[in-house]
């Protein structure tokens, strides 16, 4: 049973291709992530989804509808936070919540729904008034309120504060609970790990990779990443010849050194600091992440 | 209809807490209202300029000079046939009365001045030619009403016959007519244009700042939303309506004569026609501010070629077919008429179907060319 089902979706903008053949199937109670840079394609693909967007190929089936064929069906069935949400301005987060719920068969109650996104307290001020982030969970709470089997998410905690995140987190994850599915799309590595039961990650509008977050690491990690500032004067070549190392990538003054052998390496790094008589600076050893993932099959970094 | 009710309720709100809208939509046509009102309230009513020529010296035709002469609205100047013919021709002249020596048989007590004695039969009426310019419609059916009024009464006097039937005085006659009667309802219609132009590139703004856009992710039918806005803006036209018929009376003492469903039938047809013309020009322009701008240059000719501040006769020919293509000048025609009895320029059919015209073509063409994005 699936609720998303997308196959070899396509879109171009004239000669830029923005999605470029993305497959994919989603399921109720899963979170699905979309993870990749600016410009991967992520927002072009949800709006191609939610029946804002026409696509130039492929075939998309969201709860059994084609939203170009029968948008009104898909959209009475998913709630949508866009990337960059605008609203009334003059109407007051209340008002607005009270509004979107009207559109919806079986909304949510509202107090309920403001609660959850941390609005409470700012339910009568006008959306124009609200900062970035509050404006940014206001959206949010907009697309909760329909109470849709699928909601979808472009970027939905970019902006917010730590706390906010967390809680929105909880607040997703609550969704799943609930049986719903939720399509999100993101840049922060943590945030697809955490919540995705699925994450695709996307650059230059292609599937470079998928899979379950921790499974995908393990699949092309066995080694740890052990990141420091590059002295000038040590060149790959030797960084190369240290023991367990397996790739090195560097970005700019960093380099990342991927070892299946962290004590090793860094012994040996130390010893050529000693050699050299110049220090290393912001040494850290982590645990490979999905923005190693993406370093990796890319070679460049997701944030820029 | 739940769904439409709390759109129209929010866009209602959106528009009532607009202070800066709601200024230029509410308030300006009032403080013109105010302002020229109190300029032009200061006695200096319309005024005609009319010649009279008596061909006798009798008393019955000094009388109606005299009760000419009495009409606070004309400057009468009396000459020969041929020096006041001359002065109409210059323009000079609103019309000119010619009083045949004839007049002076219609009374036969000798000395008899209006009002005492009476003739019992007149064989045929005594015919007072009346000479006007064609080309001055507005200007000379006022003229002639007034004229007719006068004759009618000196008449009456002269046979000293209470009339069988008597027109129920219209409250506003044309000899009270003052500047601000004229100017009350041609403000309402200025007001009328602007709600509807200015209030159409709502929209615009919604879709520049991706207000639709987000919406158009959810179950609204969008044509909700633009129906919702719809009836807001002409509910709104009411609302101003009321608001300067109420201050027009209060401050002014204009009485409003036309039956109250010919106002709101006219104030709808004419907000109907410029919100629907609006949306024709939100199409021709890329952003809001632009938009605003294509307005301007629209709206501006508009006002003051419409004859809002004063009759289109005043204008010059050359300026004449302008003021011809111009909707808003049969909208102030029309209120002008219905409002305060004002003798319509046009006939009611034209301007009937100059708006209705206007707003047929603006609907085809903002459907034809409709976008949301
Ligand atoms: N309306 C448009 N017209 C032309 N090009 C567009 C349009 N919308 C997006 N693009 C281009 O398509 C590419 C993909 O854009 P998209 O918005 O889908 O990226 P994204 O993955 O959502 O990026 P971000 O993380 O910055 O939100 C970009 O290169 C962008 O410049
Ligand atoms: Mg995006």
């Amino acid at each position: 049973m699936t609720c998303i089902k997308v196959k070899d979706l396509k879109k171009s903008y004239g000669s830029l291709q923005a999605v470029d053949g993305i497959s994919f199937e989603v399921r109720p109670g899963e979170i699905y992530g979309l993870l990749g840079p600016n410009g991967a394609g992520k927002t072009t693909t949800i709006e191609m989804l939610v029946g804002l967007r026409t696509r130039d190929s492929g075939t998309v089936d969201i709860l059994g509808y084609d939203p170009q064929v029968a948008p009104e069906k898909v959209k009475s069935g998913i709630g949508v936070q866009l990337q960059s949400p605008a609203m009334f301005p003059r109407l007051t987060v209340l008002e607005l919540v009270e509004l979107f719920a009207s559109f919806y068969q079986d909304p949510l109650p509202v107090d309920e729904v403001i609660e959850m996104v941390g609005l409470t307290e700012k339910k009568k001020a006008q959306s124009r008034k609200l900062s970035g982030g509050q404006m940014h969970r206001l959206a949010i709470a907009l697309a909760i309120v329909s109470n849709g089997r699928i909601i979808f998410l472009d970027e939905p905690t970019t902006g917010l504060d730590p706390q906010a995140r967390r809680n929105l987190w909880e607040v997703i994850l609550g969704l799943k609970k609930s049986g719903k599915a939720v399509f999100l799309t993101t840049h922060y590595m943590d945030e697809a790990e955490k919540l995705c039961d699925w994450v695709a990650i996307v650059d230059q509008g292609r599937i470079i990779a998928e899979g379950h977050p921790e499974t995908l690491i393990d699949e092309h990690f066995k080694e740890r990443a052990l990141e420091f500032e590059q002295p000038a004067y040590v060149n790959e070549k030797r960084l190369e010849k240290l023991t367990g190392v397996k790739k090195i990538v560097t970005d700019g003054d960093l380099v990342t050194l991927y070892t299946e052998t962290v004590s090793q390496t860094i012994a040996e790094l130390f010893d050529l600091a000693k050699e050299t008589g110049q220090p290393v600076n912001d040494i850290a050893v982590r645990r490979s992440t999905l923005e190693d993932l993406f370093l990796k099959l890319t070679g460049r970094r997701i944030r820029e | 209809m739940k769904t439409f009710f709390k759109l129209f309720a929010a866009q209602a709100k959106e528009l009532l807490r607009d202070r800066m809208s709601l200024f230029w939509y509410i308030a300006f046509p009032v403080i013109f209202i105010l302002i020229f009102g109190a300029i032009f309230s200061g006695g200096t009513n319309l005024n005609f300029e009319v010649g009279i020529a008596a061909e006798s010296e009798g008393p019955v035709s000094q009388g109606i000079v005299q009760a000419f002469e009495a009409v606070e609205s004309f400057t009468m100047h009396t000459g020969s046939r041929e020096e006041e013919l001359e002065a109409l021709r210059a323009g000079n002249r609103s019309a000119v009365l010619v009083i045949p020596a004839a007049v002076e048989q219609l009374v036969s007590v000798p000395g008899g001045m209006p009002g005492q004695g009476a003739s019992s039969s007149i064989a045929e009426p005594v015919k007072v030619e009346v000479l006007y310019d064609k080309g001055q419609q507005q200007t000379t059916s006022i003229v002639l009403s007034i004229v007719d009024q006068l004759l009618e009464g000196i008449e009456q006097q002269l046979t000293g016959k209470t009339r069988l039937l008597v027109a129920d005085q219209k409250p506003v006659a044309a000899e009270q007519l003052r500047d601000i009667d004229f100017l009350l309802p041609g403000i309402l219609a200025m007001a009328i244009m602007q709600l509807g132009l200015f209030g159409s590139f709502n929209i615009v703004s919604l879709r520049e700042k991706k207000v639709l856009k987000s919406l158009g992710a959810t179950p609204l039918p969008r044509v909700m939303l633009l129906g919702s806005e719809i009836l807001v803006r002409v509910l709104l036209s009411l609302f101003q309506t009321l608001l300067i018929i109420i201050i027009g009376r209060l401050v002014f003492d204009v009485q409003v004569t036309g039956p109250w469903y010919q106002v709101i039938a006219t104030v709808l047809l004419g907000s109907v026609t410029f919100i629907s013309f609006g949306y024709l020009l939100t199409l021709f322009s890329k952003s809001e501010e632009s938009g605003i701008g294509l307005v301007q240059l629209v709206q501006f000719p508009m006002m003051f070629f419409a004859g809002i501040f004063f009759p289109t006769t005043f204008m010059p020919d050359f300026l004449q077919p302008l003021v011809k293509i111009i909707p808003l000048t049969y909208l102030g025609d029309l209120l002008r008429h219905v409002m305060v009895s004002m003798p319509t320029e046009y006939p009611i059919v034209t301007s009937l179907l100059v708006l209705g015209g206007v707003t047929v073509v603006s609907v085809i063409g903002s459907v034809l060319l409709w976008r949301w994005e």
